[in-house]
């Protein structure tokens, strides 16, 4: 309850439309691709399927809010995880309401 | 009509359908405050009407007397409550900025038109409790209708991707679509089973909301389907 509270705090500080959802998807890649060794930012682009300069500012972004960290390479942060915990919650919340999520639907499918 | 049966029971009732849907609330603005699409507030907008209908239902059918005008306000807000939620869903699948913008003034322009009524009701008293029984049945044949849209389309989301978690929403929906129902039959030939069998219907559809937001939350079978 305590950490979905904070989660939601935190959500509401973040004004720009629809960067909760690019903030989910890249942390969603970026978990995925931390199986490999090295995370290579040209595949996280094609996989988020955004410019790699705008990648590269939401990375930084993603970095100042805490929820990545830079040592050997990219990794999600422990409320980076809680993010993306939350973050799923809610797709998944919408999918049971019946809402369509295209580009979620398209990350997943690659 | 017989309006006030049972009115402490009817005034609980109420009381706790109002409880239920302010608590719904707080999961129906999740959408909203991960996609900050305008067409999603439709959905905690819906809520907060639909809860604040039971609310003004709770006060019209408690001991107290009030106005004749007080019964415009249960019977407006939970028909825009349908109507805001059927916007949310009708616009949900329209991606374009376009569509999203059309979205974003529709349900600012709906929140107008409620306060607009609401107004009309108090402003100009004479407009209110004549028409009230006609206007009820044509509010409420409008009510089922906004939610077979919502039932038929969460069917249609689920027959597409066919997963046991998106099975409940329609009945849901459903079931609220029945409750409205059966209040036409009990406006019409006050039919006391029609109206037990409406709150019954209407408690089981918010059950299930309730349900499927516990479940999306708290339960344990986030990663299942």
């Amino acid at each position: 309850m305590a950490q979905t509270k904070r989660m939601d705090k935190m959500i509401k500080k973040i004004p720009r439309r629809d960067i909760l959802k690019i903030y989910g998807d890249l942390l969603s890649v970026l978990r995925s691709e931390a199986r490999n060794e090295i995370i290579v930012l040209t595949r996280v682009q094609v996989r988020i399927n955004v410019p790699f300069d705008r990648l590269k500012n939401y990375i930084k972004e993603l970095k100042e809010l805490g929820l990545i960290e830079d040592e050997m390479s990219l990794k999600l942060t422990e409320k980076g995880k809680q993010y993306l915990e939350e973050y799923e919650k809610i797709l998944d919340f919408m999918k049971r309401m019946g809402f369509i999520y295209e580009y979620r639907e398209r990350i997943s499918g690659t | 009509m017989s309006a006030n049966i049972y009115p402490m029971e009817r005034m609980i009732v109420e009381f706790v359908a109002t409880i239920l849907c302010f608590v719904l609330v707080r999961f129906m603005i999740k959408p909203y405050n991960l996609t900050r699409k305008g067409s999603y507030l439709g959905l905690p907008l819906g809520f907060i009407f639909l809860g604040l209908s039971y609310a003004f239902a709770a006060i019209v059918y408690s001991p107290l007397s009030f106005g004749p005008e007080l019964l415009w306000l249960p019977l407006l807000t939970r028909t825009f409550a349908f109507v805001f939620i059927a916007m949310t869903y009708f616009f949900s699948s329209r991606n374009s900025r376009k569509s999203q913008l059309f979205g974003e003034i529709t349900i600012s322009l709906l929140t107008i038109a409620l306060a607009i009524l609401l107004l009309l009701v108090f402003v100009a008293p004479d407009f209110s409790y004549p028409s009230y029984t006609h206007v009820n049945v044509y509010f409420r044949f409008f009510n089922v209708i906004c939610l077979s849209y919502v039932a038929v389309y969460t069917i249609r989301s689920h027959a597409r991707n066919p997963d046991p978690k998106t099975i409940w929403i329609p009945f849901g929906f459903v079931f609220l679509a029945i409750s409205q129902y059966s209040l036409l039959f009990w406006y019409i030939d006050s039919s006391f089973s029609a109206f037990v069998g409406s709150l019954i219907t209407r408690f089981a559809g918010l059950a299930i909301f309730l349900f499927v937001a516990y479940r999306s939350f708290y339960g344990s079978d986030k990663k299942d389907g």
